[in-house]
This record gives C-alpha cells, sequence and structure tokens, in this order.
C-alpha cells in the first residue's frame, strides 16, 4: 500500500491539499496547516499508508504542494 | 536639516538579528510562522522565539516589528490569533499588515500598526484612509522621488494623523530586491509551481532566463537579455540624500531570507550615509566606498529603482548574485576561551591557509570578518588546516557549536 508523508512545519498553509483531496487532508483550524487525516506523526513528519485507489490522486497532491513537503512512498 | 529617518533592517535568524544590532540598526522587522512574506525561507522563526527578539531588540535600545503580510485566507484566524496574543504579550512594537483581517484585530488589541508595502499604497487619499488605523505606511516600490515627496508634505500641509496621534510616518525600501511585478502582487510563481508569491512562496520565476520561440516554425527570437524579467536590486545610497530631504522617516532594507553578513554590511554602509548626511559630510568619495562594500554581498546588480523616474528596464545579467565576493563554509565552532578570548572552530570541509580572510556568523556575535595572518591548527603554528582539524584565534564574542566558520574568497567570474 502506498504511503504519504508529510513534513509538517514546513507547511504554508496553502490549502491546495485540501483543496484538490478532502477525504485524506483538512485545514487545522488551531495552527492553519494541513493536516493528514488518520496520520501517525514522529518527529513532526507525518505519515499515513492510503489504499492503493488512492495513488494517483496523492501523487498529484505532492506535485501540487508548493514547498514539496508530501511524497508518496 | 530635518529630522533623521530610522533604519529598520531585515532579520530572519538570530545571526542576522546581532548583526543588524552590531550594524546600528534602529529597528529591525521579522516574520514568524507561515504567515510572512518569506515562508520559503531555510531560517524561520517560530511564535516562541517572539519573546527572544523582543528581549533581546529592546534590551539593545532596537525597535521590534513582525510581519504579517500574506495574503489571509480563514483557516489562518486562529493562528493569526495565538501570533497577535504573543506579540501583545511581548510588547513588539508593532505589526505590519495590508490584509483587514490583521488590521481590524490590530486595532481592536490595541497593537501599533504599519502599513505593508502589499497594500501598495501610492497616494495621499490611501494614507488617509489607513490613518485611522495605523502610523506608519510603507510605500509602494514604484513611486517616484517626486510623489514620494508630495505625499509626505501634503501629510504635513493636511496635518494627517495616525493612531497615535503623530503625523503619519512615511517609509520607503532604500535597499534590496525589487519585483517585476507591482510590489509582490505577482501571480507568476502560482501559474507555474502552484506557489504563492503572496503567501511567501515565491519560487522567483522571473530570476530565470526565457527564450522566445516561434510555435510555427520553430525559430527562436533574439532577445537581447534573456533575463528578460529579472529586475535589478534597488541601491539608493548615492540618492539617500534626496529621500531624507524629501521627508521620509523611515528607511527599509530588504533581505529576510539573505544571509547575517549581507544585513551586517548593508546597515552599517546605510548607517554611515545617513549620519554623514546628518553632519554635512555626505561626499561622493564616501558614496563610492559604500558602492564598493555594498558590491561584496549578495546583489543582482544595483539601479536607484523607480525614485529617479527611469523606466523599467534595468534587467539582471545572470541568475543570483553579482557579489564580488563569496563566502564558502568551512566549519563550525567548538569550543570558546573567555579568559583569552579565543574562539576553536572544528574544520569540516575545505582548508584554510594564513592570509585567509574567515568570516563567522552566529546568533550571539552576528558577523565577524578577520583576515588570519597567524594560523594556529590544533594548539600549535601551522601552515595550512583541513577537515577534522581545530582552529584557534582571538574572537570578541562568545563562540558555541551554532557559530558557523566561512571563509571568504573572490568570485572568479565577478
Amino acid at each position: 500500500m502506498p504511503k504519504i508523508i508529510q513534513y509538517r512545519n514546513k507547511c504554508i498553509g496553502c490549502g491546495i491539499c485540501y483543496e484538490l483531496q478532502p477525504e485524506l487532508w483538512r485545514m487545522s483550524k488551531k495552527d492553519g496547516k494541513a493536516s493528514l487525516i488518520k496520520a501517525t506523526e514522529k518527529k513532526y513528519i507525518y505519515s499515513r499508508e492510503v489504499h492503493t485507489s488512492e495513488e494517483i490522486k496523492s501523487r498529484e497532491i505532492a506535485r501540487a504542494c508548493p514547498v514539496k513537503i508530501i511524497q508518496v512512498l | 536639516m530635518p529630522h533623521l529617518p530610522e533604519l529598520l533592517s531585515p532579520v530572519g535568524s538570530f545571526s542576522s538579528l546581532q548583526a543588524a544590532i552590531n550594524a546600528g540598526a534602529d529597528a529591525i522587522y521579522f516574520g514568524v510562522e507561515q504567515l510572512n512574506m518569506r515562508t520559503r525561507s531555510a531560517h524561520s522563526f517560530q511564535i516562541a522565539d517572539i519573546k527572544e527578539i523582543s528581549k533581546t531588540c529592546h534590551k539593545n535600545g532596537l525597535k521590534a516589528y513582525i510581519t504579517l503580510n500574506t495574503v489571509m485566507y480563514d483557516h489562518d484566524m486562529q493562528l493569526l490569533q495565538s501570533i497577535l496574543k504573543e506579540v501583545k504579550k511581548q510588547k513588539i512594537d508593532a505589526v505590519i499588515a495590508s490584509d483587514y483581517a490583521v488590521i481590524e484585530p490590530c486595532c481592536r488589541m490595541k497593537i501599533p500598526l504599519h502599513i505593508s508595502t502589499q497594500a501598495n499604497v501610492s497616494n495621499i487619499e490611501t494614507v488617509q484612509f489607513y490613518s485611522r488605523f495605523a502610523d506608519v505606511v510603507v510605500l509602494a516600490r514604484e513611486l517616484t522621488l517626486k510623489q514620494v515627496e508630495h505625499i509626505c508634505t501634503t501629510i504635513k500641509r493636511k496635518k494627517i494623523k495616525g493612531v497615535s496621534g503623530e503625523l503619519m510616518k512615511v517609509e520607503v525600501f532604500v535597499h534590496g530586491a525589487l519585483c517585476m511585478a507591482v510590489s509582490g502582487k505577482c501571480y507568476l510563481s502560482l501559474h507555474s509551481q502552484n506557489a504563492s508569491a503572496n503567501r511567501g512562496a515565491c519560487v522567483q520565476n522571473c530570476r530565470h532566463s526565457y527564450t522566445v520561440t516561434d510555435n510555427e516554425s520553430g525559430e527562436e527570437l533574439k532577445v537581447e537579455n534573456e533575463y528578460i524579467m529579472s529586475a535589478q536590486d534597488l541601491c539608493t545610497i548615492n540618492i539617500l540624500d534626496q529621500l531624507v530631504k524629501a521627508g521620509v522617516s523611515v528607511f527599509k532594507i530588504e533581505g529576510r531570507s539573505k544571509g547575517a553578513e549581507y544585513v551586517q554590511v548593508v546597515t552599517e554602509c546605510y548607517r554611515e550615509a545617513i549620519i554623514s548626511i546628518g553632519n554635512n559630510s555626505y561626499t561622493s568619495e564616501k558614496i563610492a566606498g559604500w558602492m564598493e562594500r555594498l558590491s561584496a554581498v549578495y546583489n543582482r546588480g544595483f539601479w536607484e529603482g523607480y525614485y529617479l523616474g527611469h523606466k523599467l528596464g534595468k534587467w539582471t545579467k545572470g541568475p543570483g548574485s553579482v557579489a564580488i565576493e563569496k563566502k564558502v563554509y568551512v566549519g563550525r565552532g567548538s569550543k570558546f576561551y573567555p579568559r583569552i578570548g579565543v574562539g576553536e572552530f572544528l574544520i569540516e570541509s575545505g582548508s584554510i591557509k594564513p592570509g585567509d580572510t574567515l568570516m563567522v556568523t552566529g546568533p550571539k556575535i552576528g558577523v565577524l570578518k578577520e583576515k588570519i595572518n597567524r594560523l594556529m591548527v590544533n594548539g600549535s603554528e601551522g601552515t595550512t588546516a583541513g577537515k577534522g582539524d581545530k582552529i584557534t584565534f582571538p574572537v570578541l564574542a562568545r563562540v558555541t557549536e551554532t557559530d558557523k566558520l566561512y571563509k571568504i574568497l573572490p568570485r572568479e567570474d565577478a
């Protein structure tokens, strides 16, 4: 299963991930950054596995992120 | 001679902060988190840093202004509130803003406000409008000297007062990068990489070289300069007296994402220039000296911006800086001997020999540049130091492990 990784502390809160893939992302009201839903955190790096059907869309998000802090493995 | 303007320096790291203090800035500006125009920058302050910045500035008699001048979205409101609460608590001297979502709470919380250049203030009516909320307006960078002067004199004539009850102050940019677009209102970066310049994420498409091709024939049009959108940097040190005479209250230097040595040199030069204007010793020889020093740090070549009514047409001839010096990282601080005032540095790459000019940057030191005549390697005098060696030389401030050591070299292609 593909895994999404987000280096969250570098997020600039532009909201493009949430715009394109609201199933996986939301904008945190607390700090204005994007949050990966149901992700686990380790040293400010957030990650989670997603269903294969989400892979193409997730790669599109990774490309769309202006500060390139999202990776799909 | 009119009242001399305040010198406002950019700060993107604690090293730059110390450099600005050492170089004689009257005030500094900085940004935190993602709500400032340099969010892409490698160094970035957090909310937790506001306390230390405020403490350090006020201890040294400087004012500290925070930039909250990006486009704001609804999901930013809580973060904005948290930042403003901390700004109020730590007594930051003013907020620099353009979005009404920032202007309104600042007024409510009685936080002094400066209107950012992002608001593109270009006429006296707009100054009058913002006087209900702010004390300082940063004018659009596209105005001419005459337009700036007209705004300054009209403020005095009409007695346009800001929130504090004092006359509105006018701030202008005197040095640093210029945009090909109207003061940051550019969508090139958003179009090409989805990275909005108005959220501080500009990827600087305008600094690239371009060719123009006829799609039908595939023929390339001859363009004199491939860097068709890259404006040269603003430098007003040769017309600074005219800006003082125009009645400008604050001189702002651009460059929060540039290094501490840039902040140091540029602040020093403009500080000296302001003093010279004050005591009538502003001469062309001095200007030539400042120009030479300014050329040594990051720059894309200089022109006087739009102040003298030049058309937009001073383009760079290459990517990045044309500074006549460059810095090469060689190592970091490892120890400090306070009694004898000597710092020890661990060399991590490259080599050093006697006669080299070294530069140390760090949060406590700021910037220190020194030519090494005698090289002490691992405790005894040596002729060269390489990776793994420890070198020592006298340093005025305490050396820590966060201090970086650079070698200064002339640029081969400069």
